[in-house]
């Protein structure tokens, strides 16, 4: 068990140090067998490679492969980040909610606003991934390694929305009964249902990044999809920006409403739930941040390299 | 880890068990090459060819003149500790 959590705690290291210490790192781990303080130390070491990385790294990983790990990265966070949009949406999804909007304008702008961004935000998404998909498509048909990687995340969509479809239809069939029982089960269900669809979007986000890493793409492709990441994590700081204010609007405007229970169990409030998710979409537009900021770097280089 | 290759080139597992054994500290694999990624940007230690999976490092000139340094001012708070202690007990 150790030995696998060590494994992923080395994947967890920024690309340069990998390629320059990963295979070492490895043998190190298969002569003395790893603990949990291995873990730690190697979880503790990939926080510090990220926030120091060593001058000495700056040549390991070429300009292009500099931007895949960027791009791929900003979809990981899209991911965790449209996760905690998506439990946005169905904190505010009720009636007394839109009538709140309606009354109050700071709070109805800004649900708008939230509304209208994360559109933006998934079409920015899509715009960049589907050209690259595409490729990958095209050339899955000669490379046997790309084949997996494509049909990853086909599958896992496929598995996640027959279990969604079989979700529905249990929770028709029992829509009559209002029973304790039956919605402590559908909260525990709809909770299975979240952790399924990250487990999901996991699939989808590592698969897409081997399949990134293991074919050639143009110069232009990648300052493309690059431009597009850039574009949803400038949307991601505005949604979280949204979110916040809607946040403190709900509190001061509708103080009721922000003190009802929410969330699969009822377990917490309406403004309890609201902060959980704008901490997740920080945390997340951060890290995006951080590796666009890491990726504008790579494709200044790569523009100027094609001047 | 500068004082464990200062007698050859070593890869890392010999310097942890070589630091293990001078000053009693276990280096975790992320502690050391954290590390050997700064000393080796910073050109006190260089990377020799790969042997099988493992890379050996050896101290360069200039990592040598730093653990020099070092040790030497070790050295003067170590005595300058000694002679006070000594001075300490003949004054009791």
């Amino acid at each position: 068990m150790s030995r696998r959590l060590a494994g992923l705690a080395l994947a967890l290291y920024p690309l340069a140090f990998r390629r320059r210490y990963g295979e070492e790192m490895r043998a190190l781990l298969d002569q003395t067998p790893p603990g949990a303080l291995t873990v730690l130390d190697l979880l503790r070491g990939a926080v510090a490679a990220h926030l120091r990385p060593s001058p000495g790294l700056a040549g390991v990983v070429d300009v292009g492969d500099r931007l895949r790990a960027s791009m791929s990265g900003v979809l990981a966070c899209w991911v965790v980040f449209a996760a905690a949009g998506f439990g946005f949406y169905k904190t505010t999804e009720d009636h007394p909610f839109e009538v709140a909007a309606g009354a109050h304008t700071v709070l109805g702008g800004a649900h708008l606003g939230i509304q209208v961004l994360a559109i933006l935000a998934s079409v920015a998404v899509l715009v960049g991934a589907i050209p690259l998909s595409m490729l990958a498509l095209h050339r899955a048909r000669r490379q046997p390694s790309l084949r997996v990687l494509v049909s990853l995340p086909i599958v896992a969509v496929a598995v996640f929305a027959g279990l969604t479809g079989i979700l529905i239809l249990v929770a028709h069939s029992q829509h009559s009964q209002h029973s304790q029982h039956s919605s402590t089960a559908g909260g525990i269900a709809f909770i299975a249902w979240g952790l399924a669809g990250l487990a999901c979007g996991a699939v989808c986000v590592l698969a897409s990044r081997g399949a990134l890493f293991a074919m050639p793409v143009t110069r232009g492709w990648l300052l493309v999809a690059f431009a597009c990441g850039a574009l949803a994590t400038a949307v991601m700081a505005a949604i979280a920006i949204a979110t916040a204010i809607y946040t403190i609007a709900l509190s001061v405007d509708a103080v009721a409403l922000a003190g009802e229970p929410n969330g699969p169990l009822q377990a917490t409030s309406v403004s309890v739930s609201l902060i959980e998710q704008l901490i997740v979409m920080v945390i997340a537009g951060a890290l995006a941040a951080v590796t666009t900021r890491r990726g504008w770097r790579a494709a200044s280089e790569l523009a100027a390299g094609a001047g | 880890m500068l004082t464990s290759l200062a007698e050859g080139p070593k890869h890392g597992y010999a310097i942890t068990r070589d630091v293990e054994e001078i000053s009693g500290v276990r280096l975790g694999p992320g502690t050391l090459y954290g590390a050997l990624s700064r000393l080796e940007g910073r050109g006190l230690i260089e990377a020799l060819p790969a042997e099988d999976r493992r890379r050996p490092y050896r101290l360069t000139g200039a990592g040598s003149a730093a653990l020099s340094e070092q040790l030497q001012a070790l050295q003067h708070v170590a005595r300058s500790g000694l002679d006070r202690l000594r001075l300490a007990e003949v004054s009791r």
